[in-house]
């Protein structure tokens, strides 16, 4: 029915006792995710939202009482590679940083220890991972998608939101939505998600959203063109920028930072990938 | 943000990198004194952390005390996207047999720090291919166990190079990647690094960017980062962790992330228009931060109109227009707004916003587009 979280995954939320870590580990609650913990060094022993979420000082004691498997990062960026690598060292599956702007070499250090681990991470910059219906893992606004069969990934995180309202509008349903984020340095990337909503009976069409920098688009279209079986449909941002806009947008050490979306698009098209002109086309390439 | 010439050369000399004898210099009285004391030819250098000095003329070669009153005046007008020159760097000009170019950079794709030696040393390599053009080697670092001899050697052994600098060019980089990370640098370059008459390696120039997620654990740069040396919008900015973008158009925005961005300047591309100052108030920032930077909007004279396209997850529509209406409240011209609210507390929001008649909301980015390069238009 989805990827990477399911009716029996258990979420924690990592910085529960925050700003925002509280508002949206109640929000998650309230939409009937399966929220079994949060931590919060200091504030271990105590309960969140009326005794229903219990709060420890470390990520192991919470993984033990739990049996967490999902962990939302939502601590701020000085110590986000902390409660990330912490996360990786309990054995949590998939870990989500909604915490953006992690400094540069943190992300590099994180990048190994998940490598050599069985974990994922999606992020940083992340709204989540979403499956209408069953759990909200993350920041996604409520009710707006439904359940179905078209898996949706996304760089850009208000793109995400956008295509899903689109999607709704439609009477178009999704197994899974996720957000990629768009940072410099990202955990999951597009080729990785591809081959997950593949190997998912319950995905049988893929939309992939995407925009300028980087080259994980291109690693998705050897994808497309090698081994996916399943269509892809896919709308890269930002077609007609033109170098001199982008490039503000780009740390000027970033190699390959100015691939274009035109680039992308052509090679996704070669690819055979279906593209569309604007979000607002997308469903019309969805077969429904 | 970029370190200037004179920081990053003082970071390699601490670090035992060779460079030339220089001094910074704020005017021409000062520069004669250091010449008598270094000796002619010296080179004038611009200290800017802006890129493109050299092409506006900011590195000249000067051989004797009576050039150095016009030259220097002409360094010293010299303007960089908007910052102007306050020092040059004087030192002592050196004549070398080859140049190549050493950096330890950032890997986005992969996540790694790299290493590239190249013989397009000097100005050539600025020039677009000329890395693939002439001999150009990488490696990835694994960023816990550090930059290793041989990884260096397996490089420099391919270089059309006397065997004798092999062992400066390892001692060399991994010193530079001991600063790139002891810096939290995303990259530190010496180009050119130059092989003298004796056959030494020498740094003639340097290049050093520090992560500026980073600069919150690095105290040695809070000098650096004032206001003087970067402009009050970007300053704020970066104390709210919102982006700030400043372009030199008309119409001025907020969004947030950057996919939205890249959405609404590609309508603007369309159309031929430039966007003005963009500030992408990312995920979840309070009221009044966003107050603060939009104010920057509303009270430039030269935004016509301000569009703002938000799509709420963790940003709260409600919250957002809270800083709008105390952004707004405090300047008496009134510029047109064009708002799109979607996603969490957008009726909330709305609601809040109606009050004023000059803002007018539309449904879809298309449309607030259309409306916004409408009025553009009118105006002519």
């Amino acid at each position: 029915m989805s990827i990477l979280i399911d009716s029996s995954t258990r979420i924690i939320v990592q910085g529960i006792t925050g700003r925002r870590g509280r508002s949206h580990a109640l929000e998650m609650l309230n939409s009937g995710s399966q929220l079994v913990g949060g931590t919060s060094p200091g504030n271990g022993g105590e309960w969140c939202f009326d005794g229903r979420v219990p709060v420890f000082d470390t990520v192991k004691d919470c993984v033990d009482a739990t049996d967490a498997d999902v962990s939302l990062v939502f601590v701020p960026p000085h110590s986000a590679a902390d409660a990330i690598l912490e996360s990786i060292d309990c054995g949590i599956k998939t870990i989500v940083s909604i915490t953006s702007s992690i400094p540069l070499q943190d992300m590099m250090m994180i990048k190994v220890a998940i490598s050599k681990s069985d974990s994922i991470l999606v992020g940083p910059n992340s709204p989540g991972v979403f499956v209408p219906g069953v759990a909200n893992a993350g920041i996604f606004p409520a009710d707006i998608a439904l359940p179905g069969i078209v898996g949706l990934i996304s760089r850009s995180g208000t793109l995400c939101y956008e295509a899903l309202e689109i999607l709704t509008a439609a009477g178009i349903g999704i197994s899974t939505a996720i957000g990629l984020g768009d940072d410099p340095i990202s955990g999951m990337d597009f080729l990785t998600c591809l081959e997950l909503f593949e190997a998912d009976p319950h995905t049988d069409q893929i939309v992939l959203i995407g925009g300028p920098g980087g080259n994980s688009e291109f690693k998705a279209a050897s994808y497309i063109l090698e081994q996916a079986t399943k269509p892809v449909i896919t709308y890269i941002v930002g077609e007609n920028l033109s170098p001199d806009l982008i490039r503000p947008f780009f740390p000027r050490t970033q190699r390959g930072s100015l691939e274009s979306s035109g680039k992308k698009i052509a090679a996704l098209s070669e690819a055979g990938a279906k593209i569309a002109k604007s979000l607002a086309d997308v469903p019309s390439l969805i077969n429904h | 943000m970029n370190l200037q010439e004179y920081q990053s050369k003082a970071i390699l000399r601490k670090a035992g990198i060779p460079v030339p004898a220089s001094m910074l210099a704020t005017n021409a009285v000062q520069i004669k004194r250091i010449a008598t004391e270094i000796g002619y030819p010296i080179v004038l250098k611009a200290q800017t952390p802006e890129p493109g000095r050299g092409k506006a003329g900011g590195v000249r070669i000067i051989h004797s005390d009576h050039e150095i009153e016009n030259i220097s005046n002409e360094i010293f007008k010299i303007v960089l996207n908007g910052r102007s020159i306050q020092s040059i760097l004087v030192e002592k000009a050196f004549s070398f047999v080859k140049e190549y170019y050493l950096a330890i950079l950032s890997d986005f794709d992969k996540g790694t720090p790299i290493l590239r030696i190249s013989e397009a040393g000097g100005a050539t390599c600025l020039e677009p291919d000329s890395f693939s053009n002439a001999k150009t080697y990488e490696c990835p670092i694994d960023i816990n166990f550090g930059l290793k001899e041989y990884e260096v050697r397996n490089l420099v052994t391919k270089l059309d190079g006397e065997a004798s600098l092999w062992k400066q060019f390892q001692r060399i980089s991994l010193k530079l990647f001991d600063i790139y990370r002891q810096l939290d640098a995303s990259m530190v370059e010496i180009n050119s690094l130059v092989v003298t008459h004796q056959n030494q390696l020498y740094a003639l120039d340097t290049k050093m960017n520090i992560d500026d997620q980073s600069l919150f654990r690095h105290e040695e740069f809070a000098e650096t980062c004032q206001p003087s040396n970067q402009n009050f919008a970007k300053k704020q900015a970066r104390k709210f962790n919102i982006n700030y973008f400043d372009f030199p158009g008309n119409l001025g925005f907020v969004v947030n992330g950057m996919g939205l961005a890249y959405l609404t300047l590609d309508k603007l591309t369309q159309e031929n228009l430039i966007p003005g100052p963009i500030i992408d108030i990312q995920e979840g920032p309070s009221s009044g931060s966003i107050a603060t930077m939009a104010e920057l909007l509303f009270s430039d004279p030269k935004i016509y109109a301000v569009v703002v396209d938000v799509f709420g997850g963790m940003t709260r529509c409600d919250e957002l227009a809270e800083g709008l209406l105390l952004a707004e409240g405090k300047n008496l011209q009134h510029k047109p707004v064009f708002i799109r609210l979607k996603g969490t507390n957008a009726e909330k929001g709305k609601k809040m916003l109606q009050s004023r008649d000059y803002f007018s909301f539309y449904e879809t980015t298309e449309n607030l587009m259309n409306a916004a390069i409408k009025y553009l238009g009118e105006l002519g």
